[in-house]
């Protein structure tokens, strides 16, 4: 018989299954479109976090837990931006049916072993790569940020997007997802999760500072821009002005230019919502407008922005 | 400095299991080629009395030409064939062969490493290194095969696929969706107890 030693290669295989058997007790299938479920993991008691472009109807939502019974879910809410939604399990599930994952609180390193899971039915899927970059934080196209940037060297197959990506410990590094970057395999790390995920427990919604402005890019001519001694080339002009707003409190006009907003030139309109984080809330923020070809400063409280307007 | 020391021995100790796995598994596989080249794939050595096992749709007929790992070219005789399980025996007139070594794949985890041993895209013998996706339900149907994910390709039908000790667990059998379906180990021990037994039920027949 040809001996094979498996020694070290054993011990490695055996530990990448004991980390599937103990995280994957905290993985769990999400029924919530069409066809194949999606997965979701346990992060607190009785809430599993999904990722949002898997969840496809807000009522009649399915959790498969690791036992194999099925139990109704509710959605406690989504952020499109970060690609998370929370679900709310029934109060009655244990910890015991559906235990928490331990979350890494460091980020990961380009090359270290990138073990996901997921749970596209009642039974556990693995799949191992490495993670093949990491980078700052960085901003999704719909104007969500995320601490880290984390791209796998995978196989995406059915139940990826939701799964954990956990490591040789057996610690939960993010919730992958293909639906960031056209189908890339990314992981929103432990940290946005925790932020994402705790802001939509409690509130429901990602609180998001509002002004209450319409605006579009123009071209700032080259009298004005010497006038005023500005550097941009373009700002953004204000086409509509919410009655009642932060802004029309504030005193912003119809036709006023924005060229910067606290202290950062601006010139379009993305650039005034990162300036407008849930953390600048109740805060005043100051906007620089050329008004009437003369330099102006115009303070407003931000606000929050009301639920459902963009 | 130890930290980096251990870490090196770490690597190359993973390097050398690796190849010796990839070693055994590599002597018990062999190369099957059907006549009129309708099939060709791979095949495992089953018993030190010649007998083999491979896919159905590797071993399509006649008398396939079995190639050793040693590059000995032998004349095999097909004593059976169940397309509905994908499995087909073959035996040669031998009675000194080493054969592969098994285990019963119903006791895999989720996240084992995998290695298989083939001909992907004609290139022989040559090993690949994955994991468990799925593990076998143990119940006819689709849940039935062992789900891997590992890279491979058509040439890899009817070759082994082991475990981190190189104890056989499947018969790599398709690709799906990326991921590779083996025939677990517990169906081709079903098959040849049937066709031991000279009964035809559940598809096998002497061919």
């Amino acid at each position: 018989m040809p001996a094979a030693s498996g020694g070290p290669l054993a011990a490695l295989s055996n530990d990448l299954a004991a980390a599937v058997e103990t995280v994957g007790r905290s993985v769990v299938a999400i029924h919530a479109r069409r066809r194949i479920p999606a997965s979701g993991i346990v992060w607190q008691p009785g809430l599993v976090v999904a990722a949002h472009h898997t969840i496809q109807r807000d009522e009649e939502i399915g959790v498969t837990l690791h036992d194999g019974s099925t139990v109704p879910a509710t959605l406690a809410g989504r952020d499109p931006s970060t690609d998370l939604a929370v679900l709310r399990l029934p109060p009655e599930i244990s910890a015991t049916a559906a235990p928490p994952a331990s979350f890494a609180t460091e980020a990961p390193r380009v090359g270290q072993l990138a073990l996901v899971l997921g749970r596209p039915g009642p039974a556990i899927t693995a799949g191992l790569g490495i993670v093949s970059a990491v980078g700052g934080e960085w901003r999704t196209w719909q104007g969500g940020t995320i601490d880290h940037f984390v791209r796998l060297d995978v196989a995406v197959h059915d139940g990826f997007s939701g799964g954990p990506l956990v490591d040789a410990g057996g610690k939960v590094v993010g919730v992958n997802t293909s639906g960031l970057a056209r189908a890339a395999a990314l992981t929103v790390p432990a940290a946005t999760v925790a932020r994402v995920a705790g802001q939509l427990a409690a509130s429901g919604h990602i609180a998001r500072g509002w002004l209450g402005i319409a605006t579009q890019p123009v071209r700032l001519p080259a009298t004005l821009r010497r006038g005023l001694g500005l550097e941009s080339e373009a700002g953004l002009v204000v086409v509509n002005v919410e009655p009642e707003s932060p802004a029309d409190r504030g005193g912003v006009l119809i036709g006023d230019i924005v060229v910067a907003v606290a202290d950062r030139a601006v010139s379009d309109p993305a650039d005034v919502l990162a300036a407008l984080g849930g953390e600048r809330i109740g805060q005043p923020i100051v906007l620089r407008v050329a008004r009437g070809g003369k330099d102006e400063r115009v303070t407003v409280t931000v606000g929050e922005r009301p639920r459902g307007r963009r | 400095m130890a930290a980096a020391d251990a870490a090196r021995s770490d690597v190359a100790g993973l390097e050398g299991a690796l190849a010796a796995v990839a070693d055994a598994l590599r002597r018990v596989t062999v190369h099957v080629r059907s006549r009129g080249g309708q099939g060709s794939g791979a095949g495992v050595i089953w018993s030190r009395g010649g007998l083999l096992v491979t896919t159905a749709h590797v071993a399509t007929g006649g008398a396939p030409e079995v190639v050793m790992h040693d590059g000995r070219s032998l004349r095999s005789r097909l004593t059976a064939r169940d397309p509905r399980r994908d499995l087909a025996l073959l035996s040669l007139p031998r009675d000194d062969l080493v054969p592969a070594l098994r285990i019963d794949a119903r006791g895999l985890r989720a996240g084992e490493l995998l290695v298989a041993v083939g001909h992907p895209l004609g290139v022989a013998h040559a090993a690949a290194l994955g994991v468990v996706h799925r593990a076998p339900s143990g119940e006819p149907g689709p849940d039935g095969w062992l789900q891997a994910d590992i890279r491979l390709a058509p040439g890899n039908s009817g070759g082994p696929l082991a475990d981190a000790e190189g104890r056989v667990v499947g018969l790599n059998a398709m690709i799906v969706g990326g991921l590779g379906f083996a025939v677990p180990t517990h169906v081709i021990e079903r098959f040849l107890e049937e066709v031991a037994g000279g009964r035809g039920g559940g598809g096998a027949r002497a061919a």
